[in-house]
């Protein structure tokens, strides 16, 4: 019986200090993310089929589909594809990051908190570091995540210096 | 009016039109209409076994053609741009093949059989196949 006692209030103890305490991960199949040209507006690409995942432990990853974005201009949509990110060749574009101040994000709490973002960011076949400023806005219990971040394509192997040679991407996710 | 001046100002006038012509083809050109296209028929089960078999094989296969997709409707939500989603099952209950209509397909419901026909975008590991621009079949 006190043997039994002990256990109990061992696993009790274990519980409730327990430093390893499981993480809470968020997710979505449908996340927004934008490139858009600063020189030409019309240069813009949607997709909303954004697959990504956000811990509470900071660590956060997007996967996307090239073929998934959407152009205003059919035309533009097929250039984009075939002639710049080779969308047979390179699929999908990934990042995978950390938040680095997480700490100071309180899921438990509606509130718009910022972020520091860093990460390996995975477009045409090319991967390279990117950091970046962005916010986690909780609103019932659900984080939505934003930040907005230029590229130059010439880092990631893109000739498309005819059109744009920078590329914003704006992230839009609202996780479940 | 000399002849060559004559023959410059016509010719420069025709590559004007046809300049004018191609602009606007590629400002107007339409995107692809699904629904006038005939898709691959398959089950949600189907193309996703396809996919976890052989990624490259299956790109071949269904990457950008038109998929008409039969399976259960395992939930439906809306997009951020307000278009309508339903994700359909698959034996992996982390898997889904996640579908975005073009044109509202009305009230449809988890567990409802339904056709749906778009255009597959490719895979994403341990998350979900994409179909997008699609419209309901029945």
């Amino acid at each position: 019986m006190k043997y039994s006692l002990t256990i109990c209030l061992t696993a009790f103890a274990l519980c409730c200090f327990n430093p390893m305490k499981a993480q809470k991960t968020f997710g979505t199949r449908n996340g927004q993310i934008i490139f858009q040209s600063p020189t030409d507006l019309d240069v813009k690409a949607i997709n909303n089929e954004v697959s990504s995942r956000l811990s509470d432990n900071g660590s956060l990853s997007f996967s996307l589909l090239i073929k998934s974005f959407r152009f205003k201009m059919a035309e533009m949509q097929d250039h984009f594809n075939t002639e710049y990110l080779h969308s047979n060749q390179y699929p999908r574009g990934d990042f995978k990051g950390t938040i680095a101040n997480i700490k100071t994000v309180n899921f438990k709490m509606d509130g718009n908190y910022p972020v520091e973002v860093t990460g390996d960011l995975t477009l045409h076949g090319v991967t390279k570091k990117v950091s970046t400023k962005g916010s986690v806005t909780i609103k019932n219990g659900k984080p939505l995540a934003n930040a907005s971040f230029p590229i130059t394509v010439k880092d990631f192997g893109i000739k498309a210096e005819d059109v744009t040679k920078k590329v914003t991407i704006t992230v839009n996710c609202q996780y479940q | 009016m000399k002849k060559w001046l004559k023959f410059l100002l016509m010719a420069g006038g025709v590559g004007l039109i046809a300049g004018l012509a191609l602009l606007y083809w590629i400002f107007n050109k339409p995107h692809r209409d699904v629904s006038k296209e005939k898709g691959i028929q398959l089950s949600a089960q189907q193309l996703f076994e396809a996919f976890r078999k052989d990624e490259a094989v299956a790109n071949g296969l269904y990457l950008d053609k038109a998929i008409e997709l039969s399976g259960t409707v395992a939930d439906v939500s809306t997009n951020q741009e307000g278009q309508k989603v339903v994700n359909f099952s698959t034996d992996d209950p982390f898997f889904t093949i996640n579908c975005t209509f073009k044109t509202d397909p009305g009230n449809l419901q988890p567990g409802d059989s339904i056709v749906f026909k778009g255009i597959c975008t490719g895979y994403i590991p341990d998350a979900s196949i994409v179909i997008n621009e699609g419209v309901l079949v029945k």
